[in-house]
């Protein structure tokens, strides 16, 4: 526990009160002029405004499509392979390195675009704004409340459904009452998580959003990184803290009144009857298709990206871009498989640890430790990053420059997932299980590991599939954190892609996605090899 | 957390000797042999690595001495500087625009030093105090995308009105001010087009904001959009709209009669350098026509800032009939901030 308080203290409390000190601090007197001048400009509040309508949006449509696909995938009989394909679609968006679905768009919907242009001959689109980073954000996203939402549902199992039915109640009516009222902490946290990564996302917006909608994220990083205004910038971004907080604090008092116990830990029997009607379940199976279909067709122009000699101009075939990658871009790709894969573990662990503190032990600070524990999440990752650039330049904690700052900020940064997924998988185990351990003479630690530690494994597993893929493919934070000696992939492929260097770029992005897709498939399948056979755990990294 | 701290030590230890064979493979034996024996200078490149990349592997064929960098837009790289000011991690920058290193200047994150070539410069191509040096020029152009100025019966754009027109509407892209220093060079080079009467050229700006379809946070963001045809066309650096065409993207680079502004490339020494006697060898070295007289071999499109080095006849032939005009750095450094400011306040936002 002691542990614990000492790191949150150190990577998340201690960077962000430098940062503060540099807001809201002249030279050792308190200075609020910036922070009203700030509040009061036009622009800024516009700003906010924009990031607040397209994080609710995004929120609520990646919330309704992740419940529909993972509805889909639980609940409507589906074969094992088209789950599977389902499975491995939607994990696309998730694994993949930020600014893909972004360049596909552009390519797609602009006024030449593949789509818009070449196939619908519409030549006067316009690709960026609202519309389009609100499309890309929720495909990029929505797979996150899916990884939440399917082994919730899954968990709950066909039984109470069952119950309902045999009670007469019919298959909508079983929905509303038994199901739904089930997984709402599972749609807040979905939600929160949603909001949160729309929030601080500045990757989409930074190409699609163009100048007429402006969002905080990537004001508040044009302000850093260009205006060398790191006071105004860290202003703008701590903006967002405000809905973050807000959106935060609403999940907690919705979800805390009920009680969501399934009275025995992981009773999950096999559905006898089926749980959607054949026209609900080929309407589910049909907009699942068709989102799969969108996605594998992004990922499909990005390949041939990377095959071709020159995107749009010289449709030669190549390897050239894969020898580049594997040769220049050999330091990036060592260096983040190294971070990737010693965060994971680390990641992994602090998730379920601090998500059981949180979610079973009582303790004085345990709100405190909560919300400490969520402030890196939940901040823009520019912040995080020119917060950990101003905490850890200078000694005593001289680790700019190390890969030990990148994986520190990595692992506080997102495993909140797997903290949260412990938290609402505990939210459904009843403290009976507990009981019975202690009355049994077994201390804490031995409940915690004998009894627990199994239940929510695939917490863990989520808390290590979320910290590596991340740790391949997050760039917000860390550009500010990669140095000489450390760099990362994310960054090669921004990097290339404003060299007119396409190709690899796109190259580097593949690369990412089949490693990751590997990684995760053997967490995927150890997992299975630990948990008991009717235990169904949703997708790759959960 | 503490047993994972992973320090440059032991990365030193685990990591250099795999590089150093992967290194061998490309260069001789002897080249990997001297590079051991000198310490590596470490560098931020604003140049993006293709074309810093060739520069400094030749740097070190020539010297032994290994450059280990990393790139970044020029915002960026500045922004890191500052925040690096305690504790530097880089011996140099190279590479750039003029602006970001006034800027720098002013910041006092850069170590006085005047390479011995400096003295065959001309005036702008040097900090008075001796804070960076040139060591190429980089004109703007005009780049139009030439299947949509077929389809709408256009010449090229050869004056800034003719970026105006209405069939432009929502299809040009150049860069945002706040990041790129190729926006600041272009709107520096509207002033001065304007004869310095900012209200007109403002003016002007706020009339080409219709016209603007994005604006992209680095100076080449808008090339492979205009080579593709999903923009009309831009502003940009000559360099990044050669690079687009020698890519096979079928664009026009063309010129404005009333003129357009050149940014100096430049290098400087980061204050606080762990190898100042390697980064002075590099910056000798990159100011002098062993480097520069690699560019034009290279297809590096960059005009040598040296007057000993003759630029690349098919460049020289292309900017032979351009205006280009001359940016006082002092006036723009001075101005630089507020100018760019008012751009935010009355350009981008005024939509």
């Amino acid at each position: 526990m002691l542990v614990l308080w000492l790191l949150l203290a150190l990577f998340i409390v201690y960077p962000l009160t430098m940062l503060l000190g540099r807001a809201f601090f002249d030279e050792g007197h308190l200075a609020l002029g910036p922070l009203l001048a700030a509040v009061e400009n036009p622009n800024n509040l516009r700003a906010l405004r924009n990031s607040l309508v397209l994080a609710l949006l995004v929120g609520a449509a990646g919330t309704a499509i992740g419940l529909v696909f993972a509805f889909t995938a639980e609940r409507a009989n589906l074969s094992r392979r088209t789950i599977r394909l389902i499975d491995t679609a939607t994990l696309l968006p998730l694994i993949s390195p930020p600014f893909t679905t972004s360049i596909a768009f552009v390519f797609s919907f602009g006024p030449r675009g593949l789509i818009t242009y070449g196939l619908f001959g519409i030549g006067n689109v316009k690709v960026y704004g609202l519309t389009s980073t609100l499309a890309a954000e929720t495909i990029t996203y929505f797979p996150i409340a899916y990884l939440a939402l399917r082994p919730m549902l899954a968990s709950i199992g066909g039984s109470f459904e069952e119950a309902s039915f045999s009670l007469g109640g019919s298959r909508w009516h079983a929905f509303r009452t038994v199901t739904m009222p089930l997984i709402i902490p599972g749609l807040a946290n979905a939600f929160l998580l949603l909001f949160g990564c729309s929030l601080a996302d500045f990757a989409t917006p930074l190409i699609l959003a163009g100048s007429d909608f402006p969002v905080l994220p990537t004001e508040a990083y044009l302000q850093i990184t260009g205006m060398f205004d790191l006071k105004s910038g860290a202003i703008l971004s701590l903006l967002l803290l405000v809905p973050a907080g807000i959106v935060f604090y609403a999940q907690e008092r919705f979800t805390a009144g009920r009680s969501y116990v399934t009275v025995s830990g992981k009773a999950a029997a096999a559905s006898r009857r089926d749980a959607v009607s054949r026209g609900a379940r080929l309407a589910l199976l049909a907009a699942c298709v068709a989102l799969t279909a969108t996605i594998l067709y992004f990922y499909a122009l990005l390949f041939f990206a990377s095959i071709v000699m020159a995107f749009g101009a010289n449709h030669t075939l190549t390897l050239e871009h894969y020898r580049v990658i594997f040769t220049e871009g050999l330091p990036a790709i060592e260096d983040t498989m190294t971070i990737a894969l010693i965060g994971m573990p680390l990641g992994g662990l602090y998730g379920i640890v601090a998500g059981y503190l949180i979610g079973r032990v009582k303790f004085t600070g345990r709100r405190a430790l909560e919300v400490i524990s969520m402030l890196n999440y939940a901040l823009p990752g520019t912040i995080v990053g020119i917060a950990y650039l101003l905490a850890f330049n200078d000694k005593p904690l001289a680790l700019t420059g190390t890969a030990t700052i990148i994986i520190a900020c990595y692992v506080f940064r997102y495993s909140p997932t797997g903290i949260r997924t412990t938290i609402a998988l505990l939210r459904q185990i009843d403290t009976s299980m507990e009981e019975a351990s202690a009355s049994l003479g077994a201390g804490n630690l031995t409940t915690f590991r004998r009894v627990m530690l199994p239940l929510i494994l695939p917490a863990f597993f989520a808390g290590l599939g979320v910290v590596f893929i991340r740790s391949m493919t997050a760039i917000s934070a860390t550009i500010f954190l990669v140095s000489i000696n450390w760099t990362l992939i994310t960054v090669k492929i921004l990097e290339n892609m404003t060299e007119v260097a396409l190709g690899p770029a796109a190259a580097f992005s593949v690369f990412v996605i089949a490693v990751v897709l590997i990684v995760t498939g053997l967490l995927n399948l150890t997992l299975k090899r630990l948990t008991a056979p009717t235990l169904s755990i949703g997708g790759i990294g959960t | 957390m503490t047993g994972t701290s992973i320090g440059r030590h032991a990365r030193g230890a685990a990591a250099l000797p795999r590089r150093g064979v992967l290194l061998g493979a490309a260069a001789s034996p002897l080249a990997v042999g001297r590079a051991r024996a000198a310490e590596p200078v470490k560098a931020y490149s604003i140049w993006p690595e293709n074309y810093a990349r060739p520069m400094l592997e030749a740097f070190e064929k020539a010297t032994g001495i290994h450059v280990n960098f990393i790139r970044f837009s020029s915002g960026e790289a500045l922004a890191r500087l500052i925040a690096e000011k305690g504790n530097p991690q880089v011996d140099l920058l190279f590479g750039g625009p003029v602006e970001t290193f006034t800027a720098g200047e002013d910041q006092g994150i850069f170590e006085a030093y005047t390479p011995p070539a400096a003295a065959d410069l001309p005036a702008r191509f040097k900090s008075t105090k001796g804070m960076w040096t040139a060591i190429a020029d980089d004109p703007l152009v005009f780049m139009t995308n030439g299947k949509f100025l077929k389809e709408h019966n256009l010449p090229a754009p050869t004056s800034w009105d003719d970026l105006l027109n209405p069939a432009y509407k929502d299809m040009l892209q150049m860069a945002d001010a706040r990041t790129s220093g190729t926006a600041v060079t272009r709107i520096f080079s509207l002033l001065q087009v304007n004869n310095r009467n900012e209200d007109a050229a403002f003016a002007y700006m706020k009339k080409l904001r219709k016209n603007i379809q994005a604006y992209t946070k680095s100076g080449g963001g808008g090339t492979i959009p205009v080579g593709l045809g999903q923009a009309a066309g831009g502003i940009f650096f000559i360099v990044d709209a050669l690079f687009t065409r020698q890519k096979g993207y079928e664009v026009e680079i063309s010129f404005p009669k009333e003129g357009i502004g050149s940014a100096a490339e430049c290098i400087a020494l980061v204050k606080g350098a762990q190898n100042p006697a390697g980064a002075k060898k590099l910056i000798d070295w990159a100011v002098s026509p062993d480097m520069q007289s690699l560019l034009a071999p290279a297809k590096i499109n960059f005009l040598p800032a040296n007057p000993k080095v003759a630029p690349d006849p098919d460049l020289a032939a292309m900017l032979k009939t351009a205006k280009i005009i001359e940016i006082d750095d002092k006036w723009a450094g001075e101005n630089r901030k507020r100018v760019v400011d008012r751009w935010v306040a009355e350009v981008l936002n005024a939509s």
